[in-house]
């Protein structure tokens, strides 16, 4: 992990470097996510997917007449306020044509209100599953390549029923992630599937205890605690706490809960009874492209999020092209580039799609987390799967419907 | 719900927190008695303390506790340093100066973490450990070192407070600077003494922090509210008040969550400073400074 922290300093700092001395021509996009803060163990392998993206288009031609593409690699450190900074400091002082990222929902709600949807800059999230970012007045300018969690709390919900979960106590964090997870498992857990939920309770982040509110949440007998957190903050406080005072019996997380920080920390050992979710492209040949070109560049292709952040930057650069690099075409062309129609472009083929799109001729990206065929509010359906702790890191136990 | 229950799962670990909040508070109250100001940088300078602290335990393999005299050392050398790049020349600038600049010295510190350190969250000890049990309480040998480092420390630190020349100089000093400079304090020596002193216990401070939860580079960052209503709470410039200030906060904080929806948690800090900063500004203990 420190040689890929140090990997991308090294390439933050070359970014500051181009960035510095900008060829008049150069295009750039924005890479904001989470570098510091509650997921800072996922982000590295996220911004390097979408730096691949990057690399792969500037190898094969560039944008327009051979226009290179630029990152610019912002921290959102997973909260409103950094998110809308970094935003800021993207859109005004670096003029990028646009953005993929951030990583967060809490700060893709606050970057988009307050500085990319006022200056008209199509943003693009990897990760950003709240369900409140379907509803956002974006003016079509927000996407996203992970389907919201509206769908992965009732997915969720219908496999822990199926597996014979039946009693369960819910804590989320309170902020929009966790809010809108935890919101959607409800409302199909209970409402749907006559499931009981003995308590239902928010936390706040960055507490040094979390007994007391596990003690509560304890109170009703259940012997799951099903947790909407991010496995690299207070996720990983409370499920330590609670496996230490033994609380619960049975843990269950959502996509953020799958981090290799719980297991580093906590030790597989103690994880055999910890299972959680996340999004996973379906198998396609798109994915074993990706896969293969990741793993190339020494990436984990199964790193989360991984997938989606490689689709938003490649599909954002599919964007740009389309439009002529301007920033204004954006929000248009991302919908044409990836609606169904046209000739399919797989991960990678950067060269393929530059020429056909010169040609007029459609295009239909087909990303190797899905097709990313975007309805009316950017938003993509989902498939996920179901991961338990093995020796060797997360294994797969099941697909989820 | 039983008492022990209530001991176990809101007691317990609210003094624990307490201690911890304690540790902090004393440099704060410390360094408001004598410098007469409030130093924001104090909850990043624990997060330093921790990350020294992981330092000798990955790189020398040492057990967490070993690693401690190290991280106190390093961090009042620290705080020292920082004292005489930066603050010393504010000295002689409105206070609000100084305490803008450790905003800044509070940012350049996380950064140095995150630099050298990374920003994943890292424990001292890999896995987990499960409480003991006496007589029905449920505590970790963590727990217990935790409190009875910061009994100690407090204590040592009051004897020589009261008892000491220097410490008395130090209490001279922070009652009027200008009268104890005319009896022949040397005030640039109290100033070092106390940047030592609060660099010292913001080590301790972060290094339990980091051994009863996890080390990240915004732990300390976060524990600075509950900090400074403890040093209000107890009486600014009283290092018994923060103790006590420290353990109140703690105490309230998990014992909240009874009445209160757990979101809320974090507030109760907030909570306790403003109703302080109203009806009894000086403190429990009647601070000496505000």
């Amino acid at each position: 992990m420190k040689t890929r922290f140090l990997a991308l300093a090294g390439g933050l700092m070359a970014a500051t470097a181009l960035a510095s001395v900008p060829a008049k021509a150069d295009v750039k996009i924005g890479l904001i996510g989470g570098v510091s803060g509650p997921i800072a163990a996922m982000a590295p392998a996220m911004i390097d997917a979408s730096q691949l993206a990057v690399q792969q288009v500037n190898e094969q031609g560039g944008i327009g007449d051979g226009e290179k593409l630029v990152a610019v690699v912002g921290d959102s450190a997973c909260n409103p306020q950094n998110g809308t900074d970094a935003a800021t400091k993207a859109v005004n002082i670096e003029g990028v044509a646009g953005i993929v990222g951030p990583h967060c929902s809490g700060a893709v709600l606050a970057a988009a209100g307050s500085v990319t949807i006022p200056a008209g800059i199509v943003m693009i999230t990897p990760s950003g599953t709240s369900p409140e970012i379907t509803s956002l007045e974006d003016k079509g300018t927000v996407f996203r390549t992970v389907p919201s969690d509206d769908y992965q709390g009732r997915a969720l919900a219908r496999t822990m029923k199926d597996m014979g979960y039946e009693k369960v106590a819910v804590a989320y964090l309170n902020n929009d992630y966790g809010t809108g997870l935890a919101n959607a498992f409800k409302a199909e857990f209970v409402d749907e599937l006559k499931g009981e939920i003995t308590q239902f309770a928010a936390h706040e982040d960055a507490k040094a205890s979390y007994r007391s509110n596990l003690a509560e949440l304890a109170k009703g007998g259940a012997d799951t605690l099903v947790i909407f957190d991010y496995g690299d903050g207070s996720g990983l406080t409370m499920l330590r706490q609670a496996l230490e005072n033994g609380f619960f019996e049975k843990f269950v997380g959502g996509d953020g809960m799958k981090s290799e920080a719980i297991i580093s920390e906590l030790g597989a050992e103690n994880l055999g009874s910890f299972v959680s979710s996340s999004p996973v492209g379906a198998k396609s040949k798109s994915l074993d492209v990706f896969n293969e070109a990741f793993k190339g560049i020494g990436g984990d292709p199964d790193a989360i999020f991984a997938t989606t952040s490689y689709d938003a930057a490649f599909l954002m650069a599919l964007a740009l092209e389309k439009a002529g690099g301007k920033k204004e075409g954006v929000a248009a062309a991302m919908l044409e580039v990836s609606n169904g129609e046209g000739e399919p472009i797989l991960p990678g083929e950067w060269k393929k799609a530059k020429e056909l799109i010169a040609a007029g001729s459609a295009i239909d990206y087909k990303g190797a987390a899905g097709d990313h065929n975007f309805d009316a509010n950017g938003d993509v359906p989902g498939t996920y799967a179901l991961w338990e702790v093995g020796s060797d890191g997360f294994e797969l136990v099941t697909e989820m419907k | 719900m039983d008492f022990l229950e209530l001991l176990n799962f809101y007691v317990i670990p609210g003094i624990v927190i307490g201690s911890i909040y304690a540790l902090g508070a004393v440099g704060i109250t410390l360094i408001f008695a004598i410098l007469r100001y409030a130093h924001l940088a104090h909850g990043d300078l624990a997060t330093l303390g921790a990350f020294v602290a992981l330092a000798v335990v990955s790189g020398l393999g040492v057990s967490p506790l070993a690693a401690l005299p190290v991280a106190i050392v390093a961090t009042a050398a620290v705080a020292v340093g920082i004292d005489k790049v930066f603050y010393e020349h504010l000295r002689e600038r409105p206070k609000i100066v100084t305490v803008m600049a450790s905003l800044g010295i509070a940012l350049m510190i996380r950064s140095v973490v995150q630099v050298f350190w990374g920003v994943d969250t890292q424990t001292y000890v890999r896995g987990i450990v499960r409480p003991e049990d006496y007589f029905g309480l449920r505590i970790r040998d963590r727990e217990i070192y935790t409190v009875l480092a910061m009994l100690l420390l407090v204590g040592a630190l009051q004897v020589f407070l009261t008892r000491s020349k220097w410490g008395k100089a130090m209490r001279a000093m922070s009652d009027n600077p200008n009268l104890a400079l005319l009896s022949g304090i040397d005030n640039k020596k109290v100033v070092v003494l106390t940047w030592v002193i609060a660099g010292g216990l913001c080590a301790a401070a972060g290094f339990f922090l980091g051994l009863n939860t996890e080390l990240k580079s915004l732990m300390g960052w976060s524990m600075l509210l509950p900090v400074f209503a403890a040093a209000i709470l107890g009486g600014v410039g009283r290092v018994e008040g923060a103790v006590l200030g420290g353990l109140i906060v703690g105490v309230a904080e998990e014992l909240s969550v009874l009445w209160i929806p757990s979101e809320y948690k974090a507030g109760m800090a907030f909570v306790i400073l403003l109703f302080m900063l109203l009806v009894r500004p000086t403190g429990l203990l009647r601070g000496k400074v505000l």
